[in-house]
This record gives structure tokens, sequence and C-alpha cells, in this order.
């Protein structure tokens, strides 16, 4: 039983370990600066020895070279610190220069560089040198150089290259090693400061946001290395701050701001220590996309140089009993965006879920990945049973090219179980995964190219039609009954106008003195009155009998009376003629208007 | 008779059956540029069949012309939009898509929304729309003119229920079909999205065969196309190819210039 507190040592120890066994734990590398050296020259040997962790060093044998002699040699080393797949890792690298002259003219071999670190031994390839004649022009900056600048920038583009310093004391300095990359090549972001002064610590680095790359970091130094440069004729120390890998997510142009560092200068306590604030330069990238002529079903996150292949343990099995299938890609670029192909069905072999782990270390400047795809097999019945080929379509970068690359067929064995053995899980079942482009189908179908009826252009109005109309037929309705006229209620509404009339006839008939016409147009005005107004027909019936029909309808009995009484003087007027004067004539005509007045204020 | 009964079967078979199996067998064989012909043929006819979108789509698949792949299985799915092994198909070949949108969708997400509403019955509930809308006013007119009776209201609220109904299906379907034939997928391998309808335009992203997108306008030879999360630009107009069918709504039947993008 393992106590908590000894189980998280444990943890944590198996977490500084991982790295170091991850990662390799030991890279050896010599560099020339030239291929080419006259005989008075000197060629500077660079011998890189780059440790998983900052404990201890090997032994480095410096060979006793037999072409040239040693005439200096110096040493620096550096630690650096990243978080790889969220675990910290150390790395200490250890140079050795060499300054060598050589002995004679000719083409001449450095030897290789060796190193013994916990028991295992590892050499470096011999490099060959030309050595001219004394004074003769030297074709410098060949293979040996690049390899010099590569280890310092991971691919060979001198940082400084285009730095004027001018009168400035420290500058900081941004640069990328390709400004061209394709999308998901890997970019380094390195940052420098130059400073002609000294620099006593860095108290703050900002780095700026990487807007549209996947990024990494490299080297993130803990402590300044200085290295001595040259600019324009004056001595430089050059720090490395910052390294970073990019991964671009999208063609097209993509920039990288100005990074900021806040630097103390000075020395200790006895001088005058400054803080310093520099910024970087912006750096434009020019991202281009993946060149035409992608495979089918190509993945665009593949892209880098990847190595496939595929391996099942163990190949000869029992029936029931599991198999692990393991598919591996390895090699340079962003390991994360790799896609791998998948394991087709396999007739009589039950997959189960595939794990996938990812592994990234660092080497040179490079990310480098390892995806293990696992797959735990059951074969289900007895035979040879054959894992085909997997095929990856990837980009190479380097090589601007699409390749494929491709594991082996491998071939198990599936023997009867044992007696007595049970199988893994029971043996009949089918896998039925899913996924692919269906059969093609037989059998040829028509659609009617018909113009769907909402797209007709009559449709919609069409819709507009019913309430339209009865709308329209219910105002005919409506139209029709105000049209309509009941005669009698007409006639009532204008009996009283009527009678109004016909007394202005009968004032007219007075004037011209016919009092037989006069008295005959008032009883008809009195008379139609009664018929139209009343509905009584007055010429039919006695008085009582119009006094009745009158107060029937709720006629005052007091006006009544005096209606009749105008019929009556106007009968006797009009049978006895010469009676009555004008004055008379005149009363009987405002009598019968006020009557009829008051009888039609009672009927409304 | 047995002539009579032959060519009574001919009558009935499709046009185009004869040629249509040729290419199927061309296909199966192994010769998919045969087959690629002879489909195509048949559309050149102004055949229109959902079996014949979905065996091209297929064949151009498999000469790794995604971008045609795509645009003949949309066109299964417009013909009809509940078409399964089309729609199995379509997605099957979008996983394998360059272009993959970040954002939230625009517009509600137009494009989810047209799939949604594109397999509604639409002709079905416009010709029941046409019936009960009609009837449903009668009904009122004869309760409002003539007081008939309660049954005529109740008929009436019936009628002018199911119109509603009809009418939302209608509405949904057509709206689905307007966003369909203004979808486009991209048939040039690779493109770049310029910022107006010129070469000499600012490139502002580029977009990969198989890209689904809609046709806002068109230009001088070029396309404005914009993506579902809203990212609009200017193409050639060859480099994006219409998903409604030739010979419908007003395309011609013969359509090259795509093709020639792709070849």
């Amino acid at each position: 039983m393992i106590s908590r507190r000894t189980g998280n040592a444990l943890r944590l120890a198996l977490l500084i370990a991982l790295p170091a066994l991850a990662a390799g734990e030991v890279e050896l590398s010599a560099t020339a600066d030239a291929s080419e050296v006259a005989l008075d020259g000197t060629l500077t040997l660079r011998i890189t020895v780059s440790y998983a962790s900052k404990a201890d060093t090997g032994e480095l044998q410096i060979p006793t070279f037999a072409d040239f002699d040693v005439v200096s040699r110096s040493q620096s080393e550096q630690v650096t610190f990243t978080l790889s797949n969220s675990a910290p890792s150390f790395r200490r690298t250890v140079i050795t220069s060499l300054a060598l002259t050589p002995r004679r003219a000719g083409e001449l071999t450095v030897e290789a560089v060796k190193l013994e670190f916990h028991g295992q031994k590892l050499q470096t390839d011999p490099i060959k040198v030309r050595v001219v004649p004394a004074g003769q022009a030297l074709r410098r900056r060949t293979q040996g150089a690049d390899r010099l600048a590569e280890d310092r920038m991971a691919d060979g583009l001198d940082p400084f290259a285009d730095v004027h310093p001018g009168q400035r004391d420290l500058i900081l300095r941004a640069a990328v090693d390709n400004e061209r990359p394709f999308v998901g090549q890997q970019v380094t972001y390195s940052l420098y400061l130059l400073a002609r002064t000294n620099v006593s610590s860095i108290e703050k680095l900002q780095i700026p946001r990487l807007d549209g790359f996947w990024s990494e970091d490299v080297e993130a130094p803990q402590q300044l290395v200085p290295e001595q440069r040259i600019l324009d004729g004056v001595p430089y120390t050059a720090y490395l701050l910052r390294r970073r890998a990019l991964f671009p997510l999208r063609p097209g142009k993509a920039a990288i701001e100005p990074a900021e560092v806040q630097v103390l200068t000075g020395f200790g306590m006895l001088f005058s220590r400054e803080s310093s604030r520099r910024s970087s330069q912006a750096l434009q990238l020019e991202v281009h996309p993946l060149p035409p002529g992608k495979p089918a079903g190509f993945d665009l996150g593949n892209v880098g140089q990847w190595t496939l292949s595929a391996s099942a343990d163990p190949s000869s099995v029992a029936v029931g009993q599991p198999i692990t299938f393991r598919l591996v890609a390895t090699g340079h670029g962003n390991v994360r965006d790799l896609r791998l192909p998948r394991l087709p069905v396999l007739s009589g072999v039950r997959a189960y879920d595939a794990t996938v782990s990812d592994k990234e270390t660092i080497e040179r400047g490079q990310i480098n990945g390892t995806r293990t795809v696992e797959q735990l097999l059951v074969p289900e019945r007895t035979g040879a049973v054959e894992i085909p080929a997997l095929a990856m379509d990837i980009f190479d970068p380097e090589q601007k090219q699409y390749r494929t690359v491709r594991t082996d067929p491998i071939a198990l064995h599936v023997g009867p179980g044992t007696v007595g053995q049970p199988a893994a899980e029971p043996i009949s079942q089918n896998l039925l995964v899913k996924g692919g482009i269906r059969p093609i189908r037989l059998h040829l179908g028509s659609v009617q190219r018909a113009i769907p009826p909402w797209a007709q252009p009559w449709f919609w109005p069409a819709l507009g039609l019913p309430p339209f109309g009865l709308a329209l037929v219910l105002g005919l309705a409506r139209l029709r009954r105000m049209l309509h006229v009941d005669p009698g209620r007409r006639r009532m509404e204008l009996a009283r106008s009527a009678a109004a009339r016909r007394l202005r006839r009968a004032r007219a008939l007075l004037q011209r003195g016919e009092s037989v016409a006069f008295y005959a147009e008032i009883v008809r005005a009195v008379t139609g009155y009664l018929a139209d107004k009343q509905g009584i027909a007055a010429a039919g019936l006695t008085r009582d009998e119009l006094v009745s029909a009158l107060m029937a309808r709720g006629q005052p009995e007091e006006p009544v009376r005096r209606l009749v009484r105008v019929l009556d003087d106007c009968d006797r007027a009009r049978f006895a003629p010469g009676s009555g004067d004008s004055p008379a004539r005149e009363a009987m005509l405002g009598r019968a208007d006020q009557v009829l007045g008051e009888l039609d204020r009672r009927s409304r | 008779m047995t002539l009579l009964l032959a060519a009574l079967l001919a009558a009935a078979e499709p046009a185009g059956a004869q040629l249509f199996a040729d290419a199927n067998a061309a296909y199966l064989s192994g010769d998919v540029s045969r087959a690629i012909a002879a489909y195509e043929a048949l559309v050149s006819e102004g055949v229109a069949s959902t079996e014949l979108e979905t065996n091209l789509g297929a064949a151009y698949l498999r000469q790794g012309k995604r971008g045609l792949a795509v645009v003949h299985f949309e066109r299964a799915l417009f013909l009809e939009p509940g078409d399964d092994d089309a729609g199995a198909d379509l997605a099957e070949v979008r996983r394998g898509n360059v272009d993959r949108l970040e954002g939230d969708a625009e517009e509600g997400g137009a494009e989810t929304m047209a799939r949604l509403l594109a397999p509604l019955p639409g002709t079905g509930a416009a010709a029941i729309l046409a019936v009960l809308w009609p009837a449903a006013w009668i009904l009122l007119g004869l309760r409002l003119l003539r007081g008939s009776p309660r049954w005529a209201a109740l008929a009436a609220a019936g009628c002018f229920g199911g119109a509603l109904l009809s009418a939302l299906l209608t509405f949904g379907a057509a709206a689905g079909r307007g966003m369909a034939m203004r979808r486009a997928v991209v048939v040039a391998q690779a493109v770049p999205a310029r910022e107006g309808p010129a070469e000499k335009s600012l490139s502002r992203f580029e977009i990969h065969e198989g890209t689904t997108v809609r046709v806002d306008d068109e230009e001088a030879g070029f396309r404005r196309i914009k993506l579902a999360n809203g990212l609009t630009g200017w193409v050639p107009a060859g480099s994006v190819e219409l998903v409604v069918p030739p010979g419908w709504a007003g395309r011609p039947l013969l359509t090259g210039s795509a093709r020639e993008v792709q070849r």
C-alpha cells in the first residue's frame, strides 16, 4: 500500500521524468562554418550536445585531428525550460567551439566527435573540408555554415542579417525563419535582445498574440545566454528570449504584432541600474494555401514530414483472444491536426474503439510528433487474417509536393481456442461501421419539372378572391337595402311638406280670389295629410269616426276637434259662396297650418 | 401479342433508361469516365432524376472531384428533399471538405432552415389551401347572408383552420425552395474570394471545392457569394455551380463553364 504522500511524490517524479524519457536522452551534432577554407585560414567546428535533463552531462571525446591544429577552444551552456503536452521539460545544451587551422591543402576530413552518456555511445559524421592554398578566395557559408545557422535559427536564416543598429544600445529583434510558409507548415518565431550595454535581467516579456496560428514554445530560456555578434562593425551581445513554433491555420496575409520587453541594465549594486522598454518590429507572413493537385480525400491537417507504421501484437492468437493493433505516425509537423487513416472493417474480426495518444518533442527547433492509434482486435474465426496496408496522403512542405505514406500489410494467424480457454467475448457478432458512399442506384426515376403552384403568378392573388367576393356581396346587399324605399313610409315622411305645399297653393288661390278652390285646396291639404300621415281616409268617415280614429292614434282631443272644425268651416264656405271675408280666409289658412303642425309634432 | 407487350413495357420506361443502365454498367466495371459521360448526356437531354444525380455525384467523387460530387448530391436533394441516399452521401463528402467554417451562423442558420423546410409537402399543401380557403369564405358568406345553421359556422371555422395550416406549410416549402434556388457549390479546387468583381480586387479569403455557398448577386463574370457564417466575397462565376438543375427556373440546359474549371 502506497501512502498518499508517497504516491504524490512518485507522480511528481514520474511527471518530471516523463519528458526525459519521451524526448530521447541526448543528441549530438557537429557542424563546421565552411566547407572550404584557405590554408592560412581558420575553420570553426561547433559541437552541440543537447541533454533532455539538466542533471549531468556525458563525456565528450574530441578526436585527435590528423589534418588540423586546434588553436582555441570555448564552451557555452544553456538550459531551457518548455512545457510539452502540459508536462515540464528541461533541455540542457552544451556548445563546444573549436577553432581549427589546416595543416595542408586538399580534401581533408574533420574526424567524428564521440560522446558517452549513461552507457549510450553517440558519434557525429565526419565532415569533409576542402583546403585551398593560402590567399585564395573562399566559398563560405556553405553547407556547414548553414547547419550552424540552422542550430541557431532552425532554418538557416540569420535573424540579424538586416539589422542596422545605428546608435541604439538595446534592440529587440523578432524574426521568423520562413516568411512564406504553407498552411500547416512550421514557422519558427524567435525573439532576440541585442545589447551593447550590460543586461542584468529581463523584468517583463510580452509575447504578441499569435492569431491565425497554432503555437507552442520551443525554447524559453530561464537565464540569459550571451552570444557575441558584430553588427555594422559594432560588437553586440545577443540573447535569445523566446522561440516558438507557429503553424499557420489559414492562407493569406498573417501579421505578428510587435513583442515588448522590459530590460534592467547596469551592474549589480555598485552601478546605476536602469529599466528600459523596447518593442520589436511587427512581422508580416504570407501564408500560401496548399498547392493544387491534392489527392482525393486529402486532409488539410496532414502537412509535414511524416512516416506511417503499423504493428499488431501478437500476430498469432487463438480465436477470441485480443490483438493490439498500433498505427503510428511520426515526423515533423503539427501532430494535433494529423488525421490518420482508419482501419477498415475486417471480416471475421471485431474491432473496438480506437484510442489515440499524441507525443511531442522538440529537436533542433523542430516540433516533432508521434500519434499512436491503438485498437483492440478480437478475431472471431480461425484462419489467416490480413490487416491491409493503410495509406495516408501528406503534403511535404520541404519538397513542396504531396506524398502518400503507407504501412505494410500485416498477416495474422488465428488458431482454434484451447480447450477450457474462454473466448474474450461471444464470437457471433459482426461489427458494422456506418459511413462511406452508398452504392449507385440502378433504376432511373423521373421528377416532373413542374413549377410548384405557389410559384405561379396567379396563386397568391387568387387566394384574395374569396374574401374580396364575399366583401363585394355583402356590400351590394347593404347598398340594395339602402336604396329600397317603402312608398307608404315615404308618403308618411313627406305628408307634412305635401300639406304645406297645398296650403301655399291655397294661398295663391286666395290671392287670385278663387274662394271655392281656396277652401277645396285647404280640405285637400288636411285630408291628404290625414291619409298620408295618419293612414285615415277622411272622405269615408263621419266626423265622429274621424275624431275617434285620430284619438285612437294618440292624438289629443283638442287639436282633433279644431281639425274637425276647420274641415267643417271649409265645407261650409265651399258650399256657401260669398261667405267669409278676406281676413277670415287668411285666418282659415293659419288655423289649418297650425292644427296640422300640432298633429305632426304629436305624430313624431 | 408479345411484341405489343414489349412495346408497352418500353413505353412505360422513363426516357433514357437504356443509357442510364449503360452508365451504371460502366460505373460498376470501373470505367468511371464513360459512366460520367453517359450520365452527363442524360442531364443535357433534360432528364431530371434523383437517381441520376446521386449516381453522377458518386462517379465524380470516385474521380476525386469533390465539388462536382457535392453539386450533384445537392441537386438530388433539390429534386427530392427527403432522399436518404443523397443526404447520406452529401454528409460523407462534406466530412472531407477543406473549408471549416468558424463562427456562428448568420441569418439564424438559413442553411439549416432551408434543409428543414425543403422536404415539406408544399405542393399538396398548396392544393389543400386552394380548396379550403374559398370553401371557408363561401360558408362564412352563407352564414352572414342567409343565416345558415350552426354547422355552417363550424364548418367555416374548420376550413379556416385547415387553410391556415396549409398556408404555413406552403410558406415553409416556398421559403425552403427559394433558399435552395440560390444555393451553389464551389467546384474549383481553390478560389480566392475578392472584395469586388474583378481579378485585381483584394482577396479576403479562399474557399475550396465542395463548400456550399449562397449566391447573392452576379456581375461581370463574377458571383457574390456568402458563406453560412456570413463571410462574403466575389468569385469567378465559373468557380461555383448553382444547385438548381439546368432547365429549371430559367437555367439553360447546357452549362459548361463550371465543368471546365474542374477538368
